[in-house]
């Protein structure tokens, strides 16, 4: 157990080095983030007289959905390394050895909400910025707490991705599907204010709950249970899922 | 055959190619087709509630009848990114020095990729106005209104086109012509491209009225959502080709260089 937790805090260190050796894979992740908050709370600010959003600030609403997403970022970023460790034939070199194979996906995915703690600061500072002050301690808290889920489960995707195409090309499969999971949620509008096709498939994705109960502590500054748990039981399912989705590839690996 | 009709046969030709190479790549055309239309989707599912209840809103049927043009240069821009790069790897592959080692006309080279790309723009056009037609959309200014769209959409192509072209020779990556992309995706979200310029306030508002791209989806939007007059689609088309003519004359310098130093 213990050697397990190093070897994964050792393989998530290497993963953060990365981050400065080659810029090009973290830079993105932590624009994208910023850039979809400056640009859905600047291009929809007039979205926010919609009745539904009972006088809200539209930035104050749109900076979970930047948190949220900016983790999402932080987790493909964990695949995409995996994807190129695999390709470089390191990964090859790690399951030679006697390291668990757990270790093997945790290390990325440790890495991955280490990142996601950071995308989420700096949305939050960008928040601040424009002029959208912290909701208080416990509330912040939520808003982390829920873009790690998100980032973990994302991670898991991208892994799981990584490790059944064994290339770095398959990284736009990677990003299509968090975009798309995040944009056909709540990610604009709260759900009571979504048209037609988007109401249903909103109401079906985990993303949805995810961002509602996020949203709620950053727009009431406390914590809410009845919006904060469908968000748990959602997300953890959610994180459930593509964990098993990251470890089934890992285990066909193993009998290679 | 005389220079002028040699060069037009040229032209034609390497335009076929290049939408040639286009329809084989499903990555060349899927991504400018896919993301615009997701997110014409996404945001009338959206923003459905957006007209007649928000102030500075214009009066519209529907929001997707307010959303195409928004997609239409969208899509665009997307494909002129992927046309680019595609040009880039031409040169990298030697295509390009073979083009010039050949007798075929300098401005063949320049007019058959743009007008590969101006045809590209029409088709999307129309096919993005016949998809949004079949969920509801109506264009106001009807068939003269879809002409004027069409125009806009086609000179802005030349614009994208003559830009990947530039891009392409200065660069002579496609990887470095492929990122450029973000940048425009950038340049589309800090204009009216989805939501209109007078519901945007601060700074914003003010990066957005002064993005030629907001003119540009606002002249279109008005032969789509009604209003449209003369001026607007005359100031449409004239920002369009004002663009067409500072990236193609652009590109146009660029080539001549950059054969002069290649002889």
């Amino acid at each position: 157990m213990m050697k397990g937790l190093a070897v994964s805090f050792g393989l998530a260190g290497r993963n953060l080095l990365l981050v400065r050796r080659v810029p090009s894979v973290f830079i993105p992740s932590l624009v994208m983030p910023l850039f979809i908050l400056i640009a859905t709370a600047g291009a929809f600010h007039g979205i926010g007289a919609l009745p539904q959003f009972a006088g809200a600030s539209y930035l104050a609403f749109t900076i979970p959905m930047a948190a949220t997403m900016g983790a999402g970022f932080a987790g493909i970023n964990s695949g995409m390394t995996l994807a190129r460790d695999l390709e470089g034939g390191f990964f090859d070199r790690l399951q030679a050895s006697p390291a668990p194979r757990m270790a093997l996906i945790a290390g990325p995915m440790f890495a991955a909400l280490v990142r996601s703690v950071f995308t989420t600061t700096v949305v939050l500072i960008a928040g601040m910025i424009g002029g959208v002050w912290l909701p208080g301690l416990w509330a912040t808290l939520i808003i982390y707490a829920f873009a790690l889920l998100f980032g973990a489960a994302a991670s898991c995707w991208a892994i799981g991705v990584a490790l059944r195409t064994r290339t770095i090309q398959a990284t736009p499969i990677m990003q299509l599907v968090v975009f798309l999971s995040v944009f056909m949620s709540v990610a604009y509008v709260p759900v009571d204010a979504l048209h037609g096709w988007l109401g249903h498939v909103a109401t079906y994705n985990p993303v949805t709950y995810i961002l509602t109960a996020s949203r709620a502590a950053e727009l009431t500054g406390s914590v809410i249970w009845s919006e904060t748990w469908p968000g748990v039981v959602a997300g953890g399912a959610l994180l459930l899922a593509l964990a098993a989705w990251a470890l089934v590839p890992l285990k066909h690996l193993a009998r290679r | 055959m005389s220079h002028t009709a040699l060069a037009t046969r040229q032209t034609a030709a390497l335009a076929w190619r290049s939408i040639i190479t286009t329809m084989r790549l499903p990555q060349a055309w899927f991504p400018a087709l896919f993301f615009p239309l997701v997110l014409m989707a996404i945001f009338t599912a959206s923003f459905g509630g957006a007209p007649g209840n928000i102030p500075g809103f214009p009066p519209v049927r529907g929001f997707l009848d307010f959303a195409v043009c928004g997609a239409i240069i969208q899509g665009v821009l997307i494909a002129g990114t992927s046309a680019g790069a595609a040009f880039a790897t031409d040169i990298e592959n030697g295509f390009f020095d073979r083009l010039v080692a050949s007798p075929t006309s300098r401005v063949a080279i320049l007019t058959g990729r743009l007008g590969a790309s101006i045809a590209l723009g029409v088709a999307m056009a129309l096919l993005f106005i016949g998809i949004a037609a079949m969920f509801g959309a109506q264009v106001d200014g009807g068939v003269m209104g879809i002409i004027v769209v069409v125009i806009i959409a086609a000179l802005f192509a030349a614009a994208v086109g003559g830009l990947g072209v530039y891009l392409a020779i200065r660069t002579g990556s496609s990887e470095a012509v492929q990122g450029t992309f973000p940048l425009f995706f950038a340049l589309l979200f800090f204009s009216s491209a989805f939501f209109p310029l007078d519901t945007m306030v601060g700074w914003y508002h003010t990066v957005a009225a002064a993005n030629p791209i907001t003119y540009l989806v606002e002249a279109m939007r008005d032969e789509v959502i009604g209003g449209a007059t003369v001026g607007t689609a005359l100031s449409g088309i004239g920002i369009a080709l004002g663009l067409a003519c500072i990236t193609v004359g652009a590109s146009a310098v660029t080539l001549r260089r950059s054969l002069r130093v290649g002889s």
